[in-house]
């Protein structure tokens, strides 16, 4: 297939947490505000002169620093944020909009603020508490928590408008760039998908690492060249897998699944686009940001939600996803020393195996794989256990 | 006042499925039969020569020490007890080779408390025994309460005088409502005395979460699921919940999640949970791995209807106390619903009066160890501590009782300027972060090896501000804020100034000149702040001695590599030679 006409300038602007559309749009006025949790609704960050920038730490290496802070034992995406925060490396952010929702990642915004990562006169790490299960008196405390730890103090630090125009004119934006990532996510379904899954992956980060309004053109530009794209006479893949579980934002990753020739057709984590690019529906007769936050509730799979309902919903969607774009296994990963995702692989793998009858790779794995050897050799030895069973099944045998 | 608990919830009739029963026993006999078969006698009768020779040894040395000694060292010997308390253990035992020798007086009440100890166990057991013995075939945790009198021991080491009898005051309060639970649920659990009826009465809720709520339902007995077959265990025998983290690691579970949960879900996949009960009351608290486990809990138990009750974390936030307090509400309306049982104020007002009243006490406790002359200090006061603020929580009348007479004790102590250990009380200690479920009795070493004297733990200061008694919206609020601040979770969650300010608030308040610093390695929580207590410390001149340990599994790092931890410190750093130095160095890993 021919080469994606922006994807080096997307590779690039991946490079770096400030990359040239957040520095264009800080220039422009527009205030920076950073977070890393989906518990966080994106949306709300995007609202009048501000705009979001989910965190990352690309080409990290060392974390000895935050590793004398914050142990050895503890989520290495939390450590290698702060190591980037303590090497000056948010300097450029205006605010950072934290959850309390795990509690390495608590911990890493508070030592952004103990240690003063940031010396701009304004910036500030809010604290919000969010639920752990959908009913109606969550989602009115967790309205209250938006308003009071979110809005307010964008308000109060960067003069930002936060009406119900406002959202709503947020909203109206991010759902446009929705439909986009959407349309272009859904051509992974094709037998010959004009769309890797590394290509894929480089979108959806760009689609939160880059202001809205500044990368919306080109993603745009970009969904009307891959309708148009010519796939290769044969699908370069030998299986399909979904991938699902906990935070991923390391390109790397995908490129190491797709070397061992698996196409990745469905990113169900963290950072990736289910959830995360799912139209918000809005009432407009009705208060908005009550809309908004049960939005982002219901549509999170995030495993700390320990009702019985969302740990159904968390397999269901998981199988959902397999069978809609059509993989032939599913890899289910997570951050190492990551408690929620760790008690929930163990368990969801097994289900996903015994009960739903998927083949099912079950990984934990560093913030950055790199050119994990380990890993890509279960890459690969999963990859041919797909392709026997296909074998096997096309003779009639036991799948 | 009516009796408590309610003596119909031991007579309810069993329904006890025999043939059940019965195989399980043909099951039991063949495991014995295999266990005869593949013993190695000659080994074992090598061993027991072994043993023989190295008791004849230990008499020897024993009386030649005794033979040495001059008319002073005799009176000493005879009112304070031996001194050398590292030779009570012995390599590659479970148990001591024998009790420890306190003067005549202390151990006359030492073994007058021992004798106590037995007879309400086999009293309390005597209550229903035949489901408890069927359960100590089909689980094999029921074993380990079997030494039970052996961690009474433990914890009370080198203690003399009122301390010792407050000690034994405390510890029998926890048994008694150890044998009574474990009675409850033997007789419920389907594969033990099959209770239906008693089953229909109980809530079970998870281990980690308070008991309060069950005060407004005088009715049911509230069961923390799973502090027998898990969390008290680990305190009791070190070596218990080795099988559990094995299990569910083998599962697939990393080996770096906290043991708490871990093995409770190891006990869902090993079916070491008895199985009964109306419903189970599943929590969020206090960490994120406990978030977890009730999942396993609910895929083991699919039968079992479950509430998960999950309070939010920054607690000091009040605009969210509407979504706590309607957690709350949802709580006793799930119950209400399980169990057909209606809520009672009067119940609840009552109950939280009492736990007002022991919050008093509690308070003068501390009043009395800030001062230079503390007195109730050591293992079975940090353990009673624990248990009455979360397990029993005012429930039980009769540990009022059991406050009055510690606090007299402890009151005269003080005006008579006693030493809980007897000239062992060289330096004062405060504990921060988690202590070791496997070394429970840490403290006690502490004390005998070193002279360091534990005032407090971390664990035990929590909320102490009287609770709601009349106003009910006001009581379910205060209810709220208790259950968000209880063991662990008042300090890990919500901030950093709840574990990291609040170290050096308390510095200021107790006057340690050392502070005990647990490193739970697996402890997400407090692991993530360990450069910032350092750099905080030597800011304000605070001696932190680092113990890292893995909470329920002694093999990440034994007793003796925590021992270790304090003997490297205490003679490099402090300059300092040992009180007892057959304390020093002594093998005690496979010992209960």
């Amino acid at each position: 297939m021919k080469d994606l006409k922006y994807l080096i300038e997307f590779e690039n602007l991946l490079d770096n947490a400030d990359n040239d559309l957040v520095r264009q749009a800080q220039k422009d006025g527009q205030k920076a505000i950073g977070y890393t949790c989906y518990h966080m609704p994106e949306v709300l960050l995007n609202v009048d002169n501000c705009f979001s920038v989910r965190l990352r730490a690309p080409r990290s290496s060392s974390i000895d620093i935050s590793t004398y802070y914050m142990s050895n034992y503890t989520c290495e995406f939390a450590r290698t944020l702060l190591e980037r925060g303590i090497e000056g490396g948010y300097q450029f952010l205006d605010g950072i909009a934290g959850v309390d929702a795990c509690g390495a990642m608590n911990r890493c915004y508070e030592h952004m603020e103990i240690l003063k990562i940031n010396d701009k006169e304004n910036f500030f790490v809010t604290h919000a508490d969010i639920p752990y299960k959908i009913e109606d008196y969550t989602v009115r405390a967790m309205t209250k928590q938006m308003r009071l730890r979110v809005l307010d103090v964008l308000e109060e630090k960067c003069g930002a408008d936060t009406s119900d125009d406002a959202l709503l004119k947020a909203v109206e934006e991010h759902n446009k760039l929705c439909r986009v990532m959407t349309e272009i996510g859904d051509m992974r379904k094709k037998d010959n998908p004009p769309i890797t899954g590394y290509e894929f992956h480089v979108l959806s980060l760009v689609s939160y690492c880059c202001p809205t309004s500044l990368i919306l053109p080109k993603l745009e530009e970009t969904l009307e060249e891959i309708k148009n794209r010519k796939p290769d006479p044969k699908p370069w893949y030998r299986a399909r897998v979904a991938v699902v579980g906990s935070e991923v934002d390391d390109l790397d990753f995908t490129k190491l699944i797709e070397e061992a020739g698996a196409f990745v057709v469905a990113d169900r984590y963290c950072y990736g686009s289910k959830p995360g690019r799912e139209e918000i529906v809005i009432d407009k007769d009705k208060e908005i940001l009550p809309q908004i936050v049960r939005h982002y509730m219901k549509t999170s799979e995030c495993a700390r939600y320990m009702s019985e309902e969302k740990v159904q919903q968390r397999r269901k969607t998981a199988d959902y996803l397999a069978r809609e774009y059509k993989a032939d296994g599913i890899i289910y990963e997570q951050m190492k020393f990551c408690d929620f995702w760790a008690f929930e692989r163990a368990l969801a793998s097994h289900i996903l195996q015994q009960e739903y009858d998927w083949p099912v790779l079950s990984i934990d794995r560093p913030y950055n794989v790199r050119s994990s050897g380990q890993l890509r050799t279960r890459f690969q030895a999963f990859v041919e256990a797909l392709e026997i069973k296909r074998i096997r099944k096309g003779k009639g045998g036991a799948a | 006042m009516s009796k408590y608990p309610n003596p119909k919830f031991f007579k309810m009739k069993d329904h006890m499925n025999f043939k059940l029963q019965g195989e399980n026993l043909k099951e039991v006999g063949k495991i014995i039969v295999d266990m005869v078969k593949e013993t190695d006698w000659p080994g074992v009768a090598a061993n027991i020569k072994k043993d023989f020779k190295a008791t004849k040894k230990r008499w020897k040395k024993e009386a030649d020490l005794a033979k040495n000694m001059d008319a002073s060292e005799w009176v000493d010997f005879l009112k304070n007890g031996e001194k050398q308390l590292g030779k009570l253990y012995q390599s590659g035992k479970m148990a001591t080779v024998r009790r420890e020798f306190r003067g005549v007086k202390d151990t006359a009440v030492d073994f007058y408390e021992w004798a106590r100890m037995w007879g309400m166990l086999l009293a309390t057991f005597s209550k229903d025994l035949v489901p408890a013995l069927n359960g100590a075939l089909h689980y094999r945790w029921m074993i380990s309460y079997f030494c039970c009198h052996s961690f009474m021991d433990k914890n009370t080491l080198g203690l003399r005088g009122k301390a010792l009898k407050m000690h034994h005051e405390l510890i029998y309060a926890i048994f008694r409502y150890v044998a009574e639970n474990l009675v409850f649920l033997m007789k419920a659990d389907v594969k033990g005395g099959n209770s239906e009826e008693l089953s229909k009465k109980v809530v079970l809720v998870d281990e980690m979460t308070m008991a309060q709520i069950m005060a407004g339902f005088p009715d049911l007995v509230g069961i923390p699921y799973q502090l027998m077959p898990v969390f008290l265990l680990s305190e009791i025998d070190q070596l218990a919940c080795m099988p559990y983290i094995d299990a569910v690691e083998s599962y697939g579970l990393p080996s770096d999640t906290c043991p708490v949960p871990t093995s409770e879900s190891g006990a869902c996949v090993i079916d070491a949970l008895p199985h009964m009960g109306a419903c189970f009351i599943s929590s969020s608290m206090p960490c994120d791995g406990s978030v977890m486990a009730s999942s396993y809990t609910s895929r083991r138990f699919k039968d079992l209807p479950t509430y998960h009750l999950a309070f939010p974390v920054r607690y000091e936030d009040e605009s969210i106390m509407e979504e706590a307090v309607e957690d709350i509400k949802g709580c006793i309306k799930f119950i209400e619903e399980q169990t057909g049982a209606k809520w009672n104020w009067d119940a609840y007002f009552t109950a939280m009066k009492r736990f007002n009243k022991e919050t008093q006490y509690e308070l003068q406790k501390w009043e009395v160890n800030q001062t230079p002359y503390p007195q109730l200090i050591g293992p079975c006061y940090e353990l009673f501590r624990k248990w009455n603020y979360e397990m029993d929580g005012g429930l039980d009348p009769r540990i009022m009782d059991t406050f009055e007479k510690v606090d007299k004790m402890m009151m005269e102590a003080y005006e008579n300027r006693e030493e809980p250990w007897r000239g062992k009380m060289r330096h004062r200690a405060i504990v921060w972060s988690v202590p070791a479920h496997y070394y429970a009795n840490f403290s006690n070493w502490l004390a005998n090896c070193w002279g360091i004297n534990v005032l407090v733990e971390m664990e035990s200061l929590n909320y102490t501000r009287p609770l709601e008694t009349e106003d009910k919206e006001e009581a379910l609020r205060d209810m709220a804020r208790l259950y968000e601040r209880m063991v662990m979770r008042r300090h890990t969650n919500g901030g950093y100034d709840h574990v990291l300010t609040e170290l050096w608030r308390q510095v200021e308040i107790w006057k340690p000149d050392i502070v005990i610093m647990y490193q739970h390695v697996s402890c997400k929580n407090m692991s993530t702040l360990n450069g910032l207590f350092d750099d905080q410390a030597r800011e304000h001149g605070v001696r932190l001695i680092w113990i890292e340990h893995d909470l329920m599994d002694p093999r990440t790092v034994s007793r003796k590599d925590m021992r270790s931890k304090v003997n490297e410190y205490m003679r490099t750093v402090m300059r300092e030679e040992p009180l007892d130095p057959s304390l020093v160095d002594f093998e005690d890993d496979a010992s209960w």
